[in-house]
């Protein structure tokens, strides 16, 4: 065998791996259900801020620790745990995910990805912003 | 009745218009008269057409360019993307960046950069340049159709810049639009994101579009190639070109690491996003092909795989446009531009490339020549093979992790990204990059051919130990958490050690023959500082107060700071000073001090004002400052803060207005302090507070002593001008007491004040994240190092000619 078939060869099973390994390292998206059922594997859970209970985040006491209910796609509440400052604007979120995994009752969330009313282009619901004077007239 | 709009200047958008239109068809015309006469070489009047015709598409592209620019600075807010980008109070730098703020004008900067390239190219006159604009001109086309605008059927071909606001989708349903004069109705323009009014979106845009554009040039030599059988000599002629592309598009994607460095919170200057990734592959691609170059020049051989790589570059920037701008990545990348419901057709452009490219590639590969017998392992080209190898190794890794939103899409999967984004990445690129700059060090010192084994390995041997020790020392210095990362330290090192060593032996310290080693050294530089930067980096900020849930769940990099507390963070005093609002920014200034064993006093060393910009929009957004030392960096930032409150306290924070009568002597005790009236002074100074002689100044000297017994100084005045009575408020903010002296009574030898406390003392406050990130300087020298080695392998090849 030549040296450029093992040096093919080789290529080829280092990018299966890559392939195998990252498949393996990639999450889900799943709602509170699903976590719940599959305590301490991490999920990303899509879903919307209850904006009828508390937020919870009183820094004097933990600048680290913030707390909030959760309403996942399918319509299921959970409290989620968030070990970390809140973050700037949560209540403005349209659509929050949350990575973590369900411990007892609790969601303990990883991270926070916020969908903000298109923070970095903005556009949609704007022409309602629209600045102009007299309308009626 | 059909509507007279009064005001419109309708005349600038038919111009436009008919500019785009002339732009497309030349793009056009120069394609297929360019065909025609490579297939006729002897027919000169369409090689005639073909050169006039590209010119023609270049004046109409940079005369666009131009009109974009004049209708966004006169504000002509009849046009659509004017409106939607600029506004009234825009400061004047920014007007450049409204132009690539939107899809459409950022396809113009593109297809402006490669007018400019072929230009230059055209100008050359050369054999190649017919075949080269050739390519050029069909990408254009296709580039100029996404801001057509134009339906065929029902279907919408192009995005137009030039659309009126009155006509556009959003707009032309509203009441208003229907008004004769609703141009003097509409106040101001929406503007630019004001997250994006910032120096970097002056520069980095035009840099990254520059690189992108440049892209295109190795790929048309290739196809060039493959078109005129001239399967061998393309390379010289583009190899500059090459580099060039290596140099402009690294050069966009460090300003973009810089940028999110300076004023992003990412916390740190590559996060793995997903446009990130999609303009770094084509980069690695590229520099894998320009090392093939090198072979295809020095041993005639591999002129296949250099092809290969420089279309799948191409291939790759076109990829990452459409990853960009079809709203694919969704939510996931901070990068991507409002989808425009182009996806159709940048996918389109996308396939289009890869067949063209794939079956002009596969029909010509049997014919493409070359020496076809194997590499000893002790030769350059070995080694260069094997680099380029492992560089595909790491563009696959890329592009798979970056590419799930799309595996989804196409498979119907529903795959997460991976949770720990760096982490993930970096299990794969440390080692790989690891192996490229062993194989930088090997590469260099082998020969072409074959080379002596001793020979090697004795001129290889001084760099191998040196580095080893340095590295040994630096390990136990630095102390890191696994072995890539050990792995990386030496390889960098060894990297900077051996290319060093090689130009001031090898190379007798010329730098017009050293870009290759300079360039590395750069790139090592590089590696070196980010491992170090980002292995290293240490949260000072630790509120150690917490209960520590363990590695997951880092539960105390954030602290909360009142404002006048001093906290201890790593060898520095931290103090929050307060917060102060300019325009729609409110920067918080927090002084950073050192004890000074000598005095035992704290000392400043420097203040750091991270702010948070109010954007009604879009929300608020909070971008860290950073203090730059050679050795490390201080990064800061306001993970949360209370805004509402700003520095104008409202009358309803404090108590009822209560007035006292207090003789000297007197003690009054409010709810946290004890006052008391020590003295009276009557102001000498009359001068600075403009009082006449006759007038009078005088100041009652309160002692306000805390619970710990510590006190402060207070000194409201009280002004008799002119047989009026002028009463200075003054006011302790820590403590929250406002005193105002409101009269003297002389007669019962007392005074009368107005004492006000804060009814809740709730001082203002911040939470914030403090990271050191050592020797990040590391990483901008070695920018700059590989910038300045490309730029000299250009100037060498340019003149070697």
């Amino acid at each position: 065998m030549k040296k450029t078939h093992i040096i093919a060869l080789i290529v080829v099973a280092v990018a299966f791996a890559i392939i195998l390994s990252s498949l393996s390292n990639t999450s889900t998206y799943a709602n509170f259900s699903t976590s719940a059922k599959n305590p301490g594997k991490t999920y990303h859970v899509v879903g919307k801020l209850n904006k009828d209970r508390d937020m919870i985040y009183a820094p004097e006491v933990n600048a680290n620790l913030f707390t909030f209910f959760m309403i996942d796609n399918e319509g299921k509440e959970s409290k989620v745990v968030y070990n970390n400052s809140k973050p700037q604007d949560f209540e403005r979120a349209e659509q929050i995910v949350i990575v973590g995994k369900m411990v007892e009752d609790e969601f303990i969330a990883s991270e926070i990805l916020m969908k903000c009313p298109s923070k970095y282009n903005g556009n949609e619901q704007d022409q309602n912003n629209l600045s102009y004077s007299n309308e009626s007239q | 009745m059909e509507i007279v709009y009064e005001g419109e200047s309708l005349i600038y958008g038919v111009f436009g218009n008919l500019l785009l239109a002339a732009a497309f068809s030349f793009a056009l015309l120069s394609f297929f008269s360019f065909l025609i006469s490579i297939k006729n070489p002897l027919d000169v009047a369409w090689k005639k057409i073909a050169r006039t015709s590209f010119i023609l598409h270049s004046v109409s592209v940079i005369v666009i360019f131009a009109l974009l620019y004049f209708l966004i600075s006169g504000r002509y807010y009849e046009y659509y993307y004017v409106w939607q980008h600029s506004s009234d109070n825009l400061p004047a730098q920014y007007l450049f960046a409204c132009i690539w703020e939107g899809q459409e004008g950022s396809f113009i900067l593109w297809a402006f950069w490669h007018c400019i390239l072929g230009l230059f190219i055209l100008k050359q006159n050369n054999e190649w340049s017919a075949p080269v604009i050739m390519v050029v001109s069909i990408v254009q086309a296709f580039i100029l159709s996404m801001i057509l605008g134009v339906f065929v059927g029902d279907l919408k071909i192009g995005s137009n810049p030039f659309t009126l606001l009155r006509e556009h989708p959003d707009m032309a349903n509203l009441p208003f639009v229907q008004l004769p004069d609703y141009l003097n109705r509409i106040e101001d323009g929406r503007g630019l994101n004001p997250l994006l009014q910032n120096y970097w979106m002056v520069i980095h845009p035009p840099m990254l579009f520059l690189g992108f554009a440049s892209t295109l040039i190795p790929f048309a030599f290739a196809m060039a190639a493959l078109v005129t059988k001239k399967y061998t000599e393309w390379v010289k002629p583009a190899l500059s070109f090459t580099l060039f592309a290596v140099l402009s598009l690294g050069t966009g994607l460090l300003m973009g690491a810089a940028w999110a460095y300076e004023a992003l919170s990412f916390g740190g200057f590559w996060a793995w996003d997903p446009v990130e990734n999609a303009s770094l592959v084509p980069w690695i691609t590229l520099v894998a092909g320009l090392h093939v170059m090198f072979i295809n020049k020095s041993r005639q051989k591999a002129f296949a795989a250099s092809i290969i790589l420089l279309s799948a570059s191409f291939i790759l920037v076109l990829y990452s446009t459409f990853l960009t701008r079809s709203g694919i990545l969704g939510d996931s990348s901070v990068h991507s531009f409002t989808d425009l419901g182009l996806m159709g057709q940048l996918l389109f452009f996308l396939i289009a490339f890869i067949v063209i490219a794939a079956t002009l590639i596969i029909y010509h590969i049997k014919k493409i020549p070359g020496v076809k017998e194997e590499d000893p392992i002790l030769s350059r080209e070995f080694w260069l093979y094997l680099g380029m190898l492992i560089l595909l190794v790491s563009a696959i890794q890329i592009s798979f992790s970056t590419s799930i939103p799309v595996i989804n899409k196409v498979f119907g999967t529903n795959m997460a990204p991976p949770v720990e984004v760096e982490a993930h990445y970096n299990s794969w690129q440390v080692p790989i990059a690891s192996l490229i700059l062993i194989m930088m060090c090997i590469a260099i010192y082998l020969r072409f051919k074959k080379d002596d084994k001793k020979r090697f390995f004795k001129s290889i041997s001084l760099s191998f130990f040196l580095s080893l020790i340095i590295s040994i020392a630096l390990g136990i210095y630095f102390v890191f958490s696994t072995v890539p990362m050990y792995l990386l330290l030496f390889a960098s090192v060894f990297a900077i050690i051996a290319n060093f060593i090689y130009f001031i032996n090898k190379l007798k310290a010329k730098f017009k023959i050293s870009g290759a080693t300079i360039s590395h050294i750069g790139f090592a530089l590089i590696m070196l500082g980010s491992l170090i930067a980002n292995a290293k980096k240490d949260v000072i900020s630790e509120n150690v107060l917490n209960v520590d849930l363990g590695k997951d769940f880092p539960n105390n990099e954030n602290i909360m700071i009142r404002k006048g507390d001093t906290l201890s963070m790593g060898s520095y005093y931290v103090t929050y000073t307060g917060q102060r609002k300019e325009g729609v920014n409110v920067f918080f200034t927090i002084d950073y001090f050192r004890y000074n064993y000598e005095r035992s006093t704290l000392s400043k060393v420097f203040t750091l004002e991270p702010f948070v910009q109010l954007n009604e929009r879009m929300g608020n957004v909070a971008e860290p400052a950073t203090k730059h030392f050679i050795n490390y960096d201080l990064y800061t930032h306001v993970t949360y803060a209370e805004l509402d409150k700003g520095d104008d306290e409202k009358d309803e924070d404090f108590t009822k207005m209560e007035e006292v009568k207090l003789s000297i002597g007197d003690t009054l005790s409010t709810s946290r302090h004890l006052l008391v009236l020590s003295h009276l002074n009557s102001t000498q100074d009359k001068e600075s507070l403009g009082l006449a002689d006759n007038d009078l100044a005088v100041e009652a000297s309160f002692y306000v002593i805390d619970q710990f017994g510590k006190s402060k100084e207070m000194k409201p005045m009280l002004i008799i001008k002119n047989n009026t009575l002028l009463s200075k408020t003054e006011e302790l903010d820590e403590e929250g007491i406002r005193i105002k002296f409101l009269n003297i009574l002389p007669k019962e030898n007392q005074l009368v004040f107005n004492i006000q406390e804060r009814k809740s003392n709730k001082r203002d406050f911040i939470i914030m994240k403090a990271v050191l990130f050592p020797y990040m300087s590391l990483v901008w020298a070695g920018s700059f190092v590989l910038v300045f080695g490309l730029i000299i392998s250009i100037r060498n090849r340019m003149s070697s000619k």
